[in-house]
């Protein structure tokens, strides 16, 4: 048997080239998800430990209070203290802001504590000096001996620049400056989960009785831990995109191995009748798969090490937190079994069909190689029960908003739909019949396509995988993308803002905002300064709804109303804010009278309160400009345009606002899961183009008489070929055009499940340029999938097609 | 009349294929195989002649060259008037759709389709209409009427075989090649398919060219061309019994 066996791998190996190629990039898959996921755990993981080495203990609390009383007690005893938190300030150079937000962390003045990594300049030696992270000083062009402006109004504190340091992905603040300066923004936006305690932990506890105290080292491990498992959820949703791939390489390779098998049902027979028992059989197929499957994931881990490899060093040119490129032996030993075990699984029922096979069989008459096969009728029942189940689960979905009822019924409707691909795609290749201008040539396509429904629909369900979820996950992200939009609108109204703050702003400026690169409208406000409560805010009168506003959003304020930011509520003294959350009332000083208005708040306009124009009348005869909003073009760089009004804003004496760039950022973010998705998918796709062109390329073998004859009768290379590329696009065409109208569908129930219970009202967005490409590109790629075997069996000479045997 | 030509045409007949100092080797180097040593051959018009020798004599690859299913390596072939060589694939698969019919030992029909569309198949590929009275007359001759419907798999291996020369016949080539036509045939329904490729050069006036290597296949045919070891050794016209054996036994006679 192990003659047999040799020889017939020898045979086959070229036939088990597609599969072999399937197998290989799923394990492929999985190595190069590995090396990504593990590398980026790495980088970010590394350094968590630098800032608490130089202490024993970690107080781990979230009250600044308790924070600044562990600092003013280890000051007193000579302790070494560190918060590890960071403040969100505004930080400008000589009134041009540099960053609109930027984290302010701590940098010890004790040599113990300054963990940083120096690359350029010194530690700060007292208040008043700062590190800046050497990336980020880079990109605003902030370099040594720079004094920037942390915060804003009173709050705000000038630091020197006197180091740069590389900050770890873990504790990336663009400033690092000391306690004394920090400890300003203690009751705004200082944000601090804990502290590098250099004393004991009974002092700790006495000095801060809520406080946890943990060791340095348990402390460390637990935010690696913490670190680990958010690359845990990244990694198993790409495990997902895996799965889904290895689903349609099990599809290939089962439609592989029943071609082949079917071939090879006359040699399986002969072995039969010269005493081969049905075991001995089974156990040769088996071993064939077997060392299929070896081999194949064999290929994949080292396709995969090198991809990964490249990948990682890619990434890394761009993303410094990146680590270097390593696979876990686990996790490639995990790769190569899945492979293996996958192709075995795969080639389970093509063998136990194939051994099934009587002796006789190879006695019969010798009437070429019959391989129909046709859906039974258990197969039907089981797809319609598919149906209706996943049907009515689906449902359920629907009305209940329930996710997991979602998932079940997608995935048993689809299973239903593979399952009564048989008699359905037939079907529907049939219909190409009905096209005009069809041809002998396009025929014989049809006929050959339909001529073994289970193959064809095999083929047609692993490129259906694909296209499917392919056009759902789409349809699905341009769906939530018009409730972001809303949402969007909702709270960034204004593209960019530049409020006076307190002198009015020049006459010019509108203009030169209004010809900044990028910007489409510009318009100026009038306004006056109110004084509140010790805080000079500006009061604008609004237009309400105008062109520099996006969306719906309506910003004017009724008659003797102020439309007050949240933050400036925030910065009010406690008795006039508590005012104001209680009364919805403020009094103002204009002018030195007092008005009393009702207060409204919101954000998304600036540091200035609204007012109707009315109101403005009435605290200010004579308004002045005191503001100037502005709109972005679509697609303007953000960075550019952020850079280029904060200029004019510095020189004119305003604040830059806006949510253009928070805008632009979530897009962004859109853009790199919608991409990120394709190429998740791509994966599935490649490997289903793979499975039409290894079909394809199979049934040209088996082929390989019958077009020998059609080509003696009279048929053209050209003609033969033509005939394999519309029996591939046919195919493929059939997939696709099933694919996206399930796909839409699915996407349909996705948003009214997910998105409908969140928001009122979703809508459904089908993105018709990205569906119709997928669409297309699926359909073309599969007439590409068949040039090959089409040029191999046109290049066949009829007499050497009629001498095979 | 017997007259033993070793080569050379039958005087008096127009000339349906012939070729000259046809070879065919396959393969290079030490695995060199020479089918055909320099075949000089004329078959004449609306003959039955027969291709006979020992099996790997050369007889299919000679059909194949002078069919334009293969290239030769060297030497010249005419059909119908007209050269082949030079001609490239696109070119030569056309002038087979216009000129010439097969009928081959097996595997002669498309499964998928029925006997109607399997003898229709080379004027649909060609893009011809159907001539009604040729196509009624043709599946007449073979006794086909009542199985056109039918698929291959439903048809026994005579009728299978009838049905391919039906379909050799239907688009009124110049000449018709068979290679071992009865061959996987019991005698009963070899008696019956050669009879009726008699009767095809008989009544319908068409050229058919046989290969084949028994005696009672080659006693149908008008003219019996001998071939050993990829040359031609006899050409007979109308030999008798013993002629024939003679021949065979004989090698070059
Ligand atoms: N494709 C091929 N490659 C190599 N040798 C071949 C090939 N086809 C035929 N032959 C050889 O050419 C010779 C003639 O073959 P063939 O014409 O098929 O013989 P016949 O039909 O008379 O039995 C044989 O020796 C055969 O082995
Ligand atoms: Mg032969």
């Amino acid at each position: 048997m192990r003659t047999v066996l040799l020889a017939s791998m020898r045979h086959h190996t070229r036939r088990y080239v597609a599969a072999s190629v399937a197998v290989a990039i799923g394990v492929a898959f999985i190595v190069v998800v590995g090396m990504l996921t593990g590398a980026t755990r790495s980088g970010l993981t590394a350094d968590v430990g630098a800032p608490v080495a130089g202490v024993d203990r970690v107080v781990t609390t979230y009250d600044s209070r308790e924070v600044a009383r562990l600092v003013e007690v280890a000051a007193d005893r000579d302790i070494p203290v560190l918060t590890l938190g960071y403040a969100t300030e505004p930080v400008s150079r000589d009134g041009v802001q540099l960053a609109a937000t930027a984290d302010v962390s701590e940098v010890s003045l004790d040599a113990r504590l300054q963990w940083q990594q120096l690359e350029d300049g010194r530690f700060p030696a007292a208040t008043g000096e700062a590190l800046a992270d050497v990336n980020r000083a880079k990109s605003s062009g902030v370099r040594l001996g720079d004094v920037v402006r942390v915060g804003s109004g009173d709050a705000a504190v000038d630091v020197e620049v006197v180091g740069l340091v590389d900050s770890p992905a873990a504790r990336n603040s663009a400033l690092y400056v000391p306690w004394e300066d920090l400890r300003r923004f203690q009751d705004t936006s200082f944000w601090v989960d804990a502290v590098a305690w250099g004393g004991s932990e009974d002092l700790a506890r006495a000095t801060a009785p809520e406080a946890g105290v943990e060791s340095a080292a348990d402390w460390t491990a637990a935010r690696q831990a913490e670190i680990s498992r958010g690359v845990d959820v990244i990694a198993i949703l790409a495990l997902l995109f895996v799965v889904i791939a290895l689903f349609v390489g099990v599809l290939v390779i089962t439609n592989t191995f029943s071609i082949l098998f079917a071939q090879r049902m006359r040699d399986f027979a002969l072995l039969r009748c010269v005493g081969v028992t049905r075991r001995q059989l089974r156990r040769a197929i088996r071993l064939e798969a077997l060392a299929l499957g070896l081999a194949a994931a064999a290929v994949g881990i080292v396709v995969g090490v090198a991809a990964g490899a490249g990948l990682v060093a890619l990434v890394r040119r761009w993303f410094t937190d990146m680590g270097p490129a390593a696979l876990d032996p686990v996790w490639a030993l995990s790769a190569f079994v899945v492979g293996t075990l996958v192709t075995l699984g795969a080639s389970w029922l093509p063998t136990r069909t194939a051994t099934r096979v009587a002796p006789l069989a190879a006695l019969r008459p010798d009437t070429g190689v019959d391989v129909r096969s046709a859906a039974g009728r258990w197969r039907l029942g089981l797809a319609a029960l598919c149906l209706v189940g996943g049907g009515v689960l689906l449902a359920l979905a629907v009305s209940g908003s329930s996710v997991p009822a979602m998932l079940a019924g997608g995935m048993v409707s689809f299973v239903g739909v593979l399952l009564v691909g048989p008699v359905l795609v037939p079907r529907l290749i049939r219909l190409a019949d009905y096209l005009p201008g069809g041809g002998p040539v396009r025929r014989l396509a049809t006929g050959n396509a339909v001529r073994n429904p289970r193959r064809t629909a095999t083929t047609a369900a692993s490129l259906l995988v694909g296209v499917t979820l392919t056009t759902a996950i789409l349809t699905g992200l341009a769906s939530s993308r018009t409730a972001i939009d809303r949402d969007m609108d909702d709270s960034y109204p204004l593209d960019a803002t530049l409020t006076s703050a307190g002198a009015p702003l020049e006459a010019s400026l509108v203009d030169r905002v209004g010809g900044t690169e990028g910007v489409t409208d510009a318009r100026v406000l009038d306004g006056t300064v109110a004084r509140v409560g010790g805080l000079e805010v500006p009061l604008l009168g609004s237009p309400g709804a105008d062109v520099v506003v996006r969306g719906p959003a309506d910003l004017s304020a009724p008659d003797g109303t102020v439309l007050l930011p949240y933050a400036v509520v925030e910065e009010l003294p406690t008795r006039l804010g508590d005012r104001v959350w209680e009364d919805r009332e403020l009094t103002v000083v204009v002018a030195g009278r007092e008005h009393t208005l009702r207060v409204e708040t919101g954000s998304g306009w600036g540091r200035a309160g609204l007012v109707s124009p009315a109101t403005l009348a009435t605290l200010d005869g004579d308004p002045r400009p005191m503001a100037v909003w502005a709109r972005a073009g679509d697609g303007a760089d953000a960075e550019d345009l952020t850079g280029d009004l904060a200029a004019l804003a510095g020189a004119a004496g305003a604040e830059l606002d806006g949510g253009y760039g928070n805008r632009t950022w979530v897009y962004l973010q859109l853009d790199i899961m919608t991409g990120a998705v394709i190429g998740l998918m791509a994966v599935a796709i490649v490997i289903a183009l793979v499975g039409i062109a290894n079909t394809l390329g199979l049934s040209v073998l088996e082929r390989a008489r019958e077009n020998a004859l059609l080509r003696a009768m009279g048929l053209t290379r050209r003609q033969l070929r033509r005939a394999m590329a519309a029996e591939g696009l046919l195919l493929s065409a059939v997939a696709a055009v099933l694919g996206t109208g399930i796909g839409l569908v699915f996407a349909w129930i996705g948003v009214q499940v997910m998105v409908g219970s969140v928001v009122e009202g979703a809508g459904f967005t089908v993105p018709l340029a990205q569906v119709a490409a997928v669409a297309a590109v699926a359909a073309l790629a599969g007439l590409a999938a068949c040039v090959v075997p089409a040029r191999r069996a046109a290049l066949v000479t009829p007499a050497a097609g009629l001498a095979v045997d | 009349m017997t007259t033993t030509l070793p080569t050379g045409t039958p005087t008096g007949t127009a000339t349906a294929a012939s070729a000259r100092g046809l070879t065919r080797t396959y393969g290079d180097g030490d695995s060199t195989v020479h089918a055909l040593r320099g075949v000089d051959l004329d078959l004449p018009a609306g003959r039955f002649t027969a291709i006979m020798g020992p099996s790997g004599s050369g007889k299919s690859t000679l059909m194949h060259c002078l069919a334009g299913l293969d290239a030769a390596t060297s030497g010249t072939i005419a059909v119908a008037g007209r050269d082949l060589a030079g001609l490239d694939d696109t070119a030569l698969t056309l002038f087979r759709r216009e000129h010439i019919g097969f009928v081959f030992q097996a595997f002669n029909l498309l499964p998928m389709l029925t006997a109607g569309q399997n003898i229709l198949l080379p004027l649909e590929l060609a893009g011809r209409a159907v001539d009604r009275e040729r196509y009624d007359q043709v599946v007449g001759v073979l006794g086909l009427a009542d199985r056109l419907g039918h698929l291959p798999s439903q048809l026994s291996g005579g009728q299978q075989q009838r049905v391919a020369i039906a379909r050799a016949l239907v688009t009124q080539p110049d000449i018709v090649f068979a290679d071992e036509p009865t061959g996987n045939l019991d005698s009963e329904a070899s008696a019956e398919v050669l009879g009726h490729l008699r009767r095809s050069v008989r009544e319908l006036g068409m050229t058919v060219v046989m290969v084949t290597h028994g005696l009672d296949a080659a006693a149908y045919a008008d003219d019996v061309v001998v071939i050993h070891d990829g040359a031609v050794t006899a050409h007979l016209t109308d030999p008798d019994q013993d002629a024939l054996v003679a021949a065979l036994r004989g090698g070059i006679a």
